[in-house]
């Protein structure tokens, strides 16, 4: 076993949030008596991540993921709470600690504009102090990890948006970092673009053990890349575990599509949850798990009891079990 | 230290790229001169001296004090944009000091101003107008000396008014009204010499004379022996009051800070 190398305690943020009333009358009553709201985008959070491992955090949009990244990376003081990134306190010791990690913000470029890939990376070279050896062997194999030969010289407000976000990547990595966070790094990118992206992370964490936290809301990424999975929502953790325990808890359960004739009053059927479906009034899904209710059972229940047009058994996929987890329909724990 | 020169070097670079805006930055000191000239001489009305102060030290203290105003280059919206905009994050993963960081970007650009656009200005300005040469090698090494020490003050008055950004978020009018003060204190518009008894013993207390003023007197000779070692002090002790204060202000702002958007 690695020892841990990130160990996060009991850490909390609250943001005070102006209430802007609107209107004129509402302007003018805002400069008088200005009325706050506090927000706790990060209530409560520990959690321990060993060297070389590489985590997945997702969470809804305002669920705390970026906060909490930028707490991890020295640049967001928690109100309470410990942090300790490899001996590092990161928002004490931001200056030394930053040397140590690499940042990847999918909605924040950190090259120049006006420069190209290539002369950012000059620049940063002369930031960290990278010795020449090994920024010239970090370039050549990132350039061809990345497949970046025919943008690298160009200057970076002419890239696409999948190509800037490579060159974002090699950017953060060029220092060769022991720990890197990932910001939603796939963030509006194409098929071909995120599968680049994954396999150069995947690659990187494999070969130069890096640690990796990686945010996103593309659960394809998380079960391309990640074995272990945080989830968190509101501010708190839901879950912390392996992506293949919560198929293995879950997969048990299926859905039934039902589509009835006439409407029922009440679906009166025990262990199992009902849902609408959106468009159609008619149709129905019901959720079970095999382990408490048979799938015999169920149908037989369903077809004797109700007037059914047609019906049909699904297994939910990875997105639905999330967005369920997020509704607050699986409690995971 | 070699990191830091890098940012001043960037910044000079990127200041090359725009050529157009450094002509019209020569244009545009050279007709600052010409307005105080113009209205000085209107002052002075043909006397060549007012209160024992001559028209050309009138003009010296003007040239030297807009071309210090030129070459003591401050982006005073710099932490207030990073801010605004969320930048700010990136700037707090390099692993550098962020207030150095500043502090070198802005001389990378003094620097530029001087060469490309105080310099040839001045040159031109000799053409109409007759400014007192230094009283000696001595005084002319003072004032270089002095000169840096009161852009530090000045950078660090300018630095303190940024960090209010972590709680103000907009600080424009702020940084309006502080460089008015300072414009009008300071000897910039109208030469210390002239300001009425009682005011000039407020500026004493405070660091606005030893901006531009202290190496205006240092040029000219006005300041001897124990002096001299006064204006210095003066100078270097406010470099330290308002290091700490800002050293403060920042400490207090970081971990107030919202990153913006994302």
């Amino acid at each position: 076993m690695n020892k841990t190398i990130i160990d996060v305690q009991n850490i909390c943020k609250t943001f005070k949030i102006t209430k802007r009333k609107s209107g004129f009358k509402g302007s003018i009553s805002n400069i008088f008596h200005p009325e706050y709201e506090h927000k706790k985008a990060v209530n409560d959070i520990s959690f321990k991540i060993r060297e070389g491992e590489m985590v997945g955090f997702i969470g809804p949009n305002g669920a705390g993921k970026s906060t909490t990244v930028k707490m991890l990376s020295g640049i967001l003081y928690p109100d309470s709470g410990s942090i300790n990134i490899a001996g590092y306190v990161p928002y004490k010791q931001r200056k030394e600690y930053v040397a140590n990690i690499g940042v990847v913000f999918g909605q924040k470029s950190q090259i120049s504009w006006d420069l190209s890939p290539l002369d950012s990376y000059e620049v940063i070279k002369h930031i960290y102090k990278i010795p020449d050896r090994k920024y010239k062997e970090n370039i050549e194999r990132f350039t061809e990890l990345l497949d970046m030969q025919k943008f690298i010289k160009q200057p970076v407000r002419q890239l696409s948006l999948g190509q800037r976000m490579r060159a974002d990547i090699a950017a953060a990595l060029l220092h060769s970092p022991k720990i890197v966070f990932f910001d939603e790094p796939t963030i509006g990118i194409d098929v071909v673009g995120k599968e680049k992206i994954r396999s150069f992370i995947k690659t990187l964490n494999k070969t130069d053990n890096i640690t990796m936290i990686f945010t996103t809301h593309d659960m394809q990424d998380i079960e391309k890349t990640c074995e272990r999975l945080i989830i968190i929502d509101d501010g708190k953790k839901l879950y912390d575990g392996s992506l293949d325990s919560i198929k293995r808890n879950y997969v048990s359960s299926r859905i039934i599509e039902a589509e009835f004739e006439e409407l029922p009053e009440k679906i009166d059927i025990d262990n199992v949850t009902v849902s609408n479906v959106d468009n159609n009034k008619m149709k129905k899904l019901i959720t079970f798990d095999t382990n408490s209710k048979g799938i015999n059972l169920l149908m037989s229940e369903l077809l004797n009891n109700y007037n059914i047009k047609d019906i049909s058994v699904k297994e939910p996929e990875i997105d639905a079990i999330i967005r369920d987890i997020y509704e607050g329909k699986i409690i995971v724990h | 230290m070699n990191t830091y020169i890098q940012f001043a070097a960037i910044k000079f670079r990127n200041n090359m790229a725009y050529r157009f805006e450094y002509l019209m930055g020569i244009l545009n000191t050279v007709l600052n001169f010409l307005v105080y000239w113009c209205i000085y001489k209107a002052l002075y009305g043909g006397a060549d001296e007012i209160d024992g102060i001559t028209f050309s030290m009138v003009t010296t203290n003007f040239i030297i004090s807009l071309g210090l105003t030129n070459a003591f280059s401050k982006n005073e919206m710099f932490l207030h944009d990073k801010i605004k905009q969320g930048t700010i994050a990136n700037e707090l993963l390099k692993p550098v000091n962020f207030k150095f960081r500043m502090l070198f970007e802005d001389l990378g650009d003094g620097f530029f101003k001087v060469i490309f656009n105080f310099i040839p200005a001045v040159i031109i300005a000799l053409f109409f107008t007759h400014i007192e040469p230094p009283a000696g090698i001595l005084s002319f090494s003072l004032c270089l000396i002095s000169a840096v020490l009161g852009y530090i003050v000045l950078w660090e008055i300018s630095f303190i008014v940024q960090t209010w950004a972590f709680w103000l978020f907009s600080i424009w009018g702020i940084v309006t009204i502080k460089n008015v003060i300072i414009n009008i204190f300071s000897g910039v518009l109208l030469p210390l010499w002239f300001m009425p008894e009682p005011v000039m013993n407020i500026i004493k207390f405070t660091p606005l004379d030893s901006i531009f003023f202290t190496p205006v007197q240092l040029y000219l000779g006005e300041l001897q022996g124990y002096e001299i070692i006064f204006n210095f002090s003066k100078q270097l002790l406010w470099i330290a009051v308002l290091y700490i204060i800002g050293e403060f202000f920042w400490s207090r702002g970081i971990k107030k800070l919202v990153v913006q958007g994302g």
